[in-house]
């Protein structure tokens, strides 16, 4: 029953070669053990020489407080507190550069983009990369697209991950910034507590006439109340957190609705 | 004077036996010896090199973290009133507690930066071409799940750092299309990260994802052994390069146990 099907060159090709590696490794190859055996011992050795000199520099440069930070970082953080209100998210460093992708697509015409756009186009290269290239070429010197996109891959992510490491954080503004805005921007003296709470709280992800640092694609809000919103409505943004913002539900009710007050009268300088 | 020599060899000989027993017991009901007996023998192309090695420390730096962490779990209470107590416990009180977390702490970055060289020798060597293409599959799929690993571990300390880092991580999966919002809420296990999500988070991390790699790893080296390693690309002696239309009279240092680890 079985259908003889003509197998392509291609195809008898590799497989030839296959079993021309076959009979190579027979012929010429070495055990495993000991010889590469005492390689990979070897190799093993400096990984968890390395992990435990991190692990003990770590330890023993910082202490107890959270504020001693030693060259590694602190040994934990603050407690968490869902109703903090001034928190810079930060994932661990190997996220670093889909953090970063953030920065650069912008809410709201690409931030899909960032989200989900990249990061799925750089899966899917991932798992087909062996169906892409179907060449049997292997060395390096012959393969000058597969090596220029490596190349450019490293650099790239190695760049992103810095640029994400470094990445400058919401400094909290001063209060001259406070007069600044409300003189700049045309706000009503009665949303100052609102406003202060805002440089507080959301400029590490929304930029607001300049101030603060965009993050996650967060939109800039210097003319938000423009799009005819009223107080109750922000209020309820904030409660619910669109998108990647976080909920402020738990923050207390009259903070909610100065900062309200402060966005529904945020119309921008001119 | 050959006797006492043969009847010292006959008791060797029973010696021997009786040590070997065991593993003939063994092997006669499992295949096991032998199993390992070819894992350690089969041979493997001379021009191996240091890249090679990659892939076992990924392994080690993975075992380090399985080992480190099940010492964590004895210690660890997974509910937001105790986690940062038993962190801080963990690490300034419990005796080498900070080593073990400290060891599980960096060997999480250490384990994903291996990985990574892993992957770029991989490629180097264009490893990923048949008849090996499935184990790239594999790997990839392995990268994923050990990326996965570090976001539900990086929440457990339950600090600030954590839980913000993790509010925003869940809601950018949710921004994704359709499975989006699924996933954040079988992550949150409700509307808000919570005591759920904390517990949730330590069953993926400690139980679901390692189980996973551990299964997938083995498949990986499985078809390691299998389909066996590329040679060195650019090896003049590179296994299977179909350049030797006969095979090639065997160099010398080829012949003789290598006097070197070859890497060159
Ligand atoms: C962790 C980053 C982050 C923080 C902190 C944050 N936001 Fe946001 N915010 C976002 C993102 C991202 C969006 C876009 C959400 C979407 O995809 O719809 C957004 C959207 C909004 C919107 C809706 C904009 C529109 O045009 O629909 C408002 C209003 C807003 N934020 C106000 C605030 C206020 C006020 C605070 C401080 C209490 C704050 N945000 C803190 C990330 C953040
Ligand atoms: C948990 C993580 C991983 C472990 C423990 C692991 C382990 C190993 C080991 C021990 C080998 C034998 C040869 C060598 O060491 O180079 C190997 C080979 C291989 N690995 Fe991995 N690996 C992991 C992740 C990955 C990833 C992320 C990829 C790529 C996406 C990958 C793709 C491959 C391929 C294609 C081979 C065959 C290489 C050859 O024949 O030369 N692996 N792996």
């Amino acid at each position: 029953m079985s259908v003889q099907r003509k197998k392509s060159r291609r195809v008898v090709e590799r497989e030839a070669q296959f079993k021309q590696y076959r009979a190579d490794v027979q012929s010429r190859g070495k055990p495993f053990y000991p010889w590469a055996m005492f390689h990979d011992a070897a190799m093993s050795t400096v990984v968890v020489g390395v992990i435990i000199g991190l692990a003990c520099v770590w330890y023993f440069t910082s202490g107890e407080d959270p504020h001693d930070v030693g060259w590694l970082g602190p040994r934990y953080a603050e407690p968490a507190d869902p109703g903090t209100t001034t928190f810079v998210p930060r994932p661990d460093w190997y996220f670093y550069f889909l953090f970063y992708l953030l920065r650069i697509f912008k809410w709201p015409d690409s931030v899909i983009l960032g989200t989900v756009g990249i990061p799925t186009i750089l899966m899917i290269l991932l798992f087909a990369l062996p169906f892409l290239d179907v060449r049997r070429e292997r060395r390096i010197v012959r393969r000058p697209v597969a090596v220029t996109a490596l190349l450019l891959t490293a650099a790239s992510m190695g760049v992103l991950t810095y640029k994400g490491a470094v990445a400058e954080e919401a400094t909290a503004a001063g209060s001259e910034a406070v007069e600044q805005l409300i003189e700049e921007q045309n706000l009503p003296e009665g949303v100052r507590p609102g406003l202060e709470l805002f440089l507080r709280t959301c400029t590490s992800c929304h930029t607001y006439a300049g101030e603060g640092s965009s993050n996650l694609g967060a939109p800039d809000l210097t003319t938000i109340g423009d799009t005819g919103r009223s107080v109750e409505q922000f209020m309820q943004i904030l409660r619910e957190g669109p998108g990647a913002m976080p909920s402020f539900a738990n923050l207390p009710e009259e903070n909610l609705r100065s900062v309200g007050e402060f966005l529904e009268a945020s119309k921008g300088a001119g | 004077m050959a006797v006492p020599v043969r009847t010292k060899s006959r008791r060797r000989q029973q010696l021997e036996e009786a040590a070997l027993y065991p593993l003939d017991w063994v092997e006669e009901r499992s295949g096991l010896v032998g199993a390992l007996k070819y894992f350690l023998f089969r041979k493997v192309p001379g021009d191996i090199s240091w890249g090679h090695t990659l892939g076992s420390a990924t392994l080690t730096a993975f075992l380090v973290q399985a080992i480190t962490g099940a010492i964590l779990a004895m210690y660890y209470k997974p509910h937001p009133d105790t986690a940062y107590e038993s962190i801080q416990y963990i690490t300034n009180d419990v005796t080498l507690g900070w080593l073990v977390r400290g060891m599980h702490r960096w060997g999480a970055s250490v384990f994903i930066i291996l990985m990574f060289f892993h992957m770029a020798r991989v490629f180097l060597y264009g490893a990923y071409k048949y008849p090996r293409e499935l184990n790239w599959i594999i790997g990839a799929l392995l990268l994923i799940l050990g990326m996965f690993e570090g976001f539900t571990g990086y929440l457990l300390p339950w600090d600030q750092t954590a839980y913000w880092a993790t509010v925003v991580g869940v809601n950018l999966q949710g921004t994704g299309p359709f499975l989006g919002p699924f996933l954040v809420n079988v992550l949150n296990g409700g509307a808000e990260i919570g005591v759920d999500t904390l517990s949730r988070f330590y069953s993926i991390h400690m139980l679901l994802l390692p189980g996973a790699i551990f299964a997938l790893i083995g498949l990986h080296l499985w078809l390691v052994i299998r389909l066996g390693v590329t040679s060195q690309p650019w090896s003049p002696e590179a296994a299977g390069s179909g350049e030797p239309e006969e095979p090639r009279p065997a160099r010398e240092g080829l012949v003789r146990p290598a006097r070197s680890g070859g890497s060159e």
